[in-house]
């Protein structure tokens, strides 16, 4: 049957141990010093001022939706640096059925001949 | 002997029988009322699950035990090894992908209740959606090739229906007739594979095959196929492209099953290498010189090969996209990824008399990743589906702001992506740690390639966060409301179930991952207890 | 084993280790962030800030407004800051402090997390900063959340080879490695120095490593030249533009646990040696010169991997930066784990020793 220290246990993996228990412990503590360091902040602010407009260096704030970023244009960084490898990937996803099948037969081959002649 | 035992005995036909009756009457309850019929489809899981979990703990009682179930009365005619009747058997394996079909059934039945809702053909839609049901326990439970190939069509032929379900948008068929072609293509190679043994071997039976499996070249051109045909069900890469079309457009409570009948076809290649050809992996293919490679090193590192490009393409494909569910689909053949990476980690070690060791281990890894990848997935797809019931887009080109009106359906997709990023404390971090630490001993690209795989997820879906979450109030979406109970509830078993595995995860793995693995590596055990029961 | 006393007793250490590390983490965290200031100041011709600098920050910015703006989500946004917080403080419980064991252990036997564990913890102030850019539904934040997410997946290859390469050489048996057990536990790592399992060509690897590691600390900390995330000058803060008050004070402390975090991680990786051993010290006085060699190997670090490499240049664009990582020195961290593959082939096949062995350290 299973007992209450089959919960308790650690994950051990022959290289490394994982403990959510433990971590929970800590992340608890860790967040009630948080809070306290944070509660002697100051807590009040004037709401529905000018204050708690975005701030867009003094630019007149868009529509709504225009001051949403899309996600499109997330990880613009990332996409840039690496356009080479998105070109040949969305070649390679053509969206047509038949090129599906032949991806099939592609590897079919290839692992055959690994198999197969080897 | 009471009804309990009795209950037991039969599980395996029951469990794939229950659904399969109440299949065929739902059409007849929905000619009464519809909320009876949603009721009936939801006992009907629910009665199935039970059934599942009495079966479920009749196997983890006893260590290595293995519960055969042969149809039609007494023990099969034997004639020179000739196995007529066909067999169920349940092993650790089994058990542990029924669990996880079980756990989406009935998170899939709660889902449809309010998400369908508004739809119009729902007697068929439920029929097929316990067809579907029924043909994925059949798949697992099965112990028949050609039983195994007649479940894969049944599940197949009714998931594409589902697919297409929402005729009126023209891309769902579109959907369904790739799907349909890719699955059949796939189905009708494993026919043909399961026909190259049958005419070898005269048998059907996976536990008489694998006691005779010569491993002639027939034998590997079967292997070839038979892996290859379920790579495509299971979406590896480079074969994975009907699936974003498939998760993408079908309904979000068939996408769920979908994700169940994928890691079923994933569960039959697991099948087919460890017990079918298990006890011939350590042939030695061909000397050169002083090493000698054999069929399991050259399977493992071919697979590993497959599983690098799965993680990789899944993952930088997912960061492309802006549809969610596409993107989620993306990202689930990346976690394919890390199953087969795990597999063929431990195929190339398992067998090696120094270093099994590491093989046990990522072979833990990769089963406990089923589990967890199946939760974490179909978490997000219910998420996903959540939000286009509320605002019927699917792009995060037009969402954002919803976490004020959504607060609850924000917390599941936290969770969601925290648990398939595998950031700690939820599941997805247990197994992938397993992965990373043991593959890193066969060579350390593999955990590395894996660990960045795994952050390039976190933030795909900290866009996804971003991009329909969070930002400015939109005005179009100020009168969105969250979801109904049914669809919360659904969501919250997930949930629950994730955070219980993340919090304890050497429970879980000891008590249910533990007796998988030990039926995957030990195919005489397999062999035997079958062979001996008929 | 597990005895409800020893769980007791385990609790209870690590709640007065948490709370410990906790006050010692912000406090020497701000103080190394007030010599760093001057120290830069220093190098650009100013007399700069006192070292107590810091404090008076965070002391200030307590006193100031706590602004939410109407655009951002109340929860995510307030929330956002304390994660980050948070989970900064619980890396430091799984690193060998000062000489010590890490605290998140039973005397060292029962260990409780490794170092994917503290890989994947260090992403969760990232994390809580892109989180909380993304929640001020600010475009500047916006901009600036998405590119530290790209910078953090930019450094992550390099840091995640640095991490494996280390503990596969401690762990494996086939590359010449040691076959410790556990090698992905601090205890192992910290125990047998990694210096000492290389021969010659390891050891230009690990240098190798090591150049990495000293570059990905500025990235992982965003400072000079791979803030963009923050870029003042071009999107005013960016992700903490919309952040005022008590919350921009949490991520302020944030980094400095952080400045802590990644330098402790340096010196448990790569320089783990005491200098009690060579005085032959035991009890308190080692205690205390242990401790205040691991301040002084901390403030090394951080003088090389941030001072020096932000007062000496410029930011670089968030483009450049993710190929800066994924190109070149990922290609220099390839090189350094191909060095330290065939050193123990090397070693295995044509008889050469290990570095250690020649100075006759082991």
């Amino acid at each position: 049957m299973i007992e209450i220290q089959d919960f308790l246990r650690t994950l051990a993996t022959n290289s490394g141990f994982w403990n959510p228990l433990i971590w929970g412990i800590i992340i608890f503590i860790a967040l009630l010093i948080a809070y306290i360091i944070r509660g002697r902040g100051k807590k009040e602010y004037k709401k529905q001022t000018e204050q708690t407009k975005v701030f867009l260096s003094g630019n007149p704030e868009l529509e709504k939706e225009e001051m949403h970023v899309k996600a499109s244009n997330v990880y613009w960084g990332f996409m840039e640096s690496f356009k080479w490898l998105y070109n040949g990937l969305e070649k390679m996803h053509t969206g047509n059925v038949s090129d599906y099948i032949l991806w099939f037969v592609i590897i079919l081959g290839i692992f055959f001949i690994i198999l197969g002649v080897i | 002997m009471n009804i309990i035992d009795d209950i037991i005995l039969h599980s395996p036909a029951l469990i794939v029988a229950i659904p399969l009756l109440g299949a065929f009457l739902t059409p007849l309850v929905s000619k009464i009322n519809d909320k009876l019929r949603n009721i009936f489809v939801i006992f009907i899981v629910l009665f199935t699950s039970a059934i599942v979990l009495l079966l479920a703990n009749d196997i983890y009682l006893v260590c290595g035990k293995i519960h055969t179930y042969v149809f039609g009365g007494n023990a099969p005619i034997t004639e020179g090894g000739f196995a007529i009747r066909i067999l169920f058997e349940v092993d650790g394996l089994n058990i542990f992908m029924a669990l996880i079909a079980t756990i989406l059934a009935i998170a899939g039945v709660i889902y449809s209740w309010a998400f369908m809702k508004e739809n119009t053909g729902l007697d068929k839609y439920y029929t097929l959606y316990l067809l579907m049901i029924a043909g994925m326990y059949g798949m697992i439970l099965t112990g028949d090739m050609f039983n195994f190939f007649v479940f894969l069509e049944i599940t197949s032929i009714a998931s594409c229906a589902l697919i297409a379900f929402w005729t009126n948008k023209g891309k769902a068929i579109d959907a369904g007739f790739k799907y349909i072609v890719v699955s059949a293509t796939g189905a009708l190679f494993v026919l043909f594979a399961i026909a190259i043994l049958y005419g070898q071997y005269n048998a059907l039976n996976m536990a008489v095959l694998a006691s005779k499996i010569q491993f002639s070249f027939l034998d590997k051109i079967a292997l070839v196929i038979l892996i290859s045909g379920l790579a495509m069900k299971a979406g590896i890469v480079p074969m994975h492209m009907w699936l974003p079309d498939a998760y993408g457009r079908a309904p979000a409570s068939v996408t769920l099953i979908l994700v169940g009948v994928t890691q079923a076809s994933l569960y039959g290649a697991l099948r087919m290498i460890f017990t079918l050809y298990g006890g011939k992996l350590t042939t030695t293919m061909n000397q050169i010189g002083d090493v000698s490679i054999d069929l399991n090193l050259v399977l493992g590192i071919f697979i590993v090969g497959l599983a690098l490009l799965t993680i990789f393409i899944g993952v930088l494909m997912a960061l492309k996209e802006n549809n969610f569910k596409r993107m989620i689909a993306f990202a689930a053949v990346a976690e394919i990824g890390y199953m087969i990476l795990a597999i063929g980690a431990a195929l190339t070690t398992v067998f090696s008399t120094n270093d099994a060791g590491t093989g046990m281990m990522a072979l833990k890894g990769g089963v406990f990743h089923i589990l967890n990848d199946a939760l974490d997935v179909g978490l997000l797809f219910l998420v996903a589906g959540a939000i286009y019931y509320a605002t019927k887009e699917t792009s995060l080109n037009q969402l954002g702001g919803l976490a004020r009106n959504m607060k609850y359906t924000t917390i599941f997709f936290l969770i969601g992506l925290l648990a398939v990023s595998g950031m700690p404390p939820m599941n997805g971090f247990a197994s992938k740690l397993i992965i990373y630490e043991s593959t890193y001993q066969v060579n350390p690209i593999l955990s590395i390639i894996a660990i960045l795989c795994s952050i390039l997820l976190l933030a795909v879906f900290v866009k996804v966060f971003h991009s329909a979450f969070l930002g400015p109030k939109l005005p179009k979406f100020d009168n969105v409301k969250e979801v109904p109970k049914s669809m919360l509830l659904a969501m919250g078993i997930i949930a629950t179930i994730i955070i219980f595995i993340g919090l304890f995860p050497d429970m879980v793995v000891n008590y249910i991952v533990q007796p998988a693995v030990n039926a995957l590596t030990n195919n005489s055990n397999y062999i035997s207890n079958v062979i001996g029961g008929i | 084993m597990l005895e409800l006393e020893q769980i007791i007793r385990t609790v209870m250490i690590i709640i007065l280790s948490t709370v410990a590390l906790a006050f010692f983490g912000i406090f020497f965290g701000l103080i190394y962030k007030g010599i760093d200031r001057k120290i830069s100041a220093h190098m650009q011709g100013r007399i700069g800030p006192p070292l107590r600098q810091p404090f008076r920050d965070v002391g200030k910015l307590f006193t100031k407004e706590n602004i939410i703006p109407e655009n951002a989500v109340p929860w995510v946004f307030n929330l956002a800051p304390l994660i980050g917080l948070v989970g900064t403080i619980s890396i430091l419980l799984y690193l060998p402090i000062g000489g010590f064991q890490p605290l998140a252990s039973v005397e060292g036997e029962i260990i409780f997390g490794d170092l994917i564990l503290i890989l994947y913890l260090l992403m969760i102030p990232s994390l809580a900063l892109v989180i909380g850019g993304f929640a001020s539904g600010s475009p500047y934040a916006t901009v600036g959340a998405q590119r530290e997410m790209a910078t953090m997946i930019a450094y992550e290859f390099p840091l995640a080879i640095i991490i494996i390469t280390v503990a596969w050489k401690l762990g494996s048996f086939a590359a010449g490695g040691l076959g410790v057990e556990n090698a992905f536990t601090l205890t192992a790592i910290t125990a047998n120095p990694i210096w000492n399992a290389v021969g010659p060509l390891g050891l230009i690897g690990l240098i190798l490593l090591l150049i990495v590691l000293i570059v990905v600390t500025p990235a992982e900390l965003s400072k000079i030249p791979f803030d963009a995330p923050e870029a003042e000058t071009e999107i005013g803060g960016g992700l903490l533009v919309e952040y005022s008050g008590r919350n921009l004070a949490m991520f302020y402390l944030t980094d400095a646990v952080k400045t802590v975090v990644m330098a402790s991680i340096i010196v448990a990786l790569f320089f783990p040696y005491n200098l009690s051993p060579l005085f032959g010290l035991e009890s308190y006085p080692a205690y205390i010169i242990d401790f205040t060699f691991f301040l002084i190997k901390i403030l090394i670090i951080i003088i090389f991997s941030v001072t020096l490499i932000r007062v000496a240049v410029a930011r670089l664009k968030i483009d450049q930066i993710v190929y800066t990582y994924w190109v070149p020195l990922t290609l220099i961290a390839l090189v350094g784990l191909i060095c330290i593959m065939w050193d123990g082939t090397m070693m295995e096949s044509y008889g050469w020793p290990k570095i250690a062995e020649l100075l006759g350290f082991i």
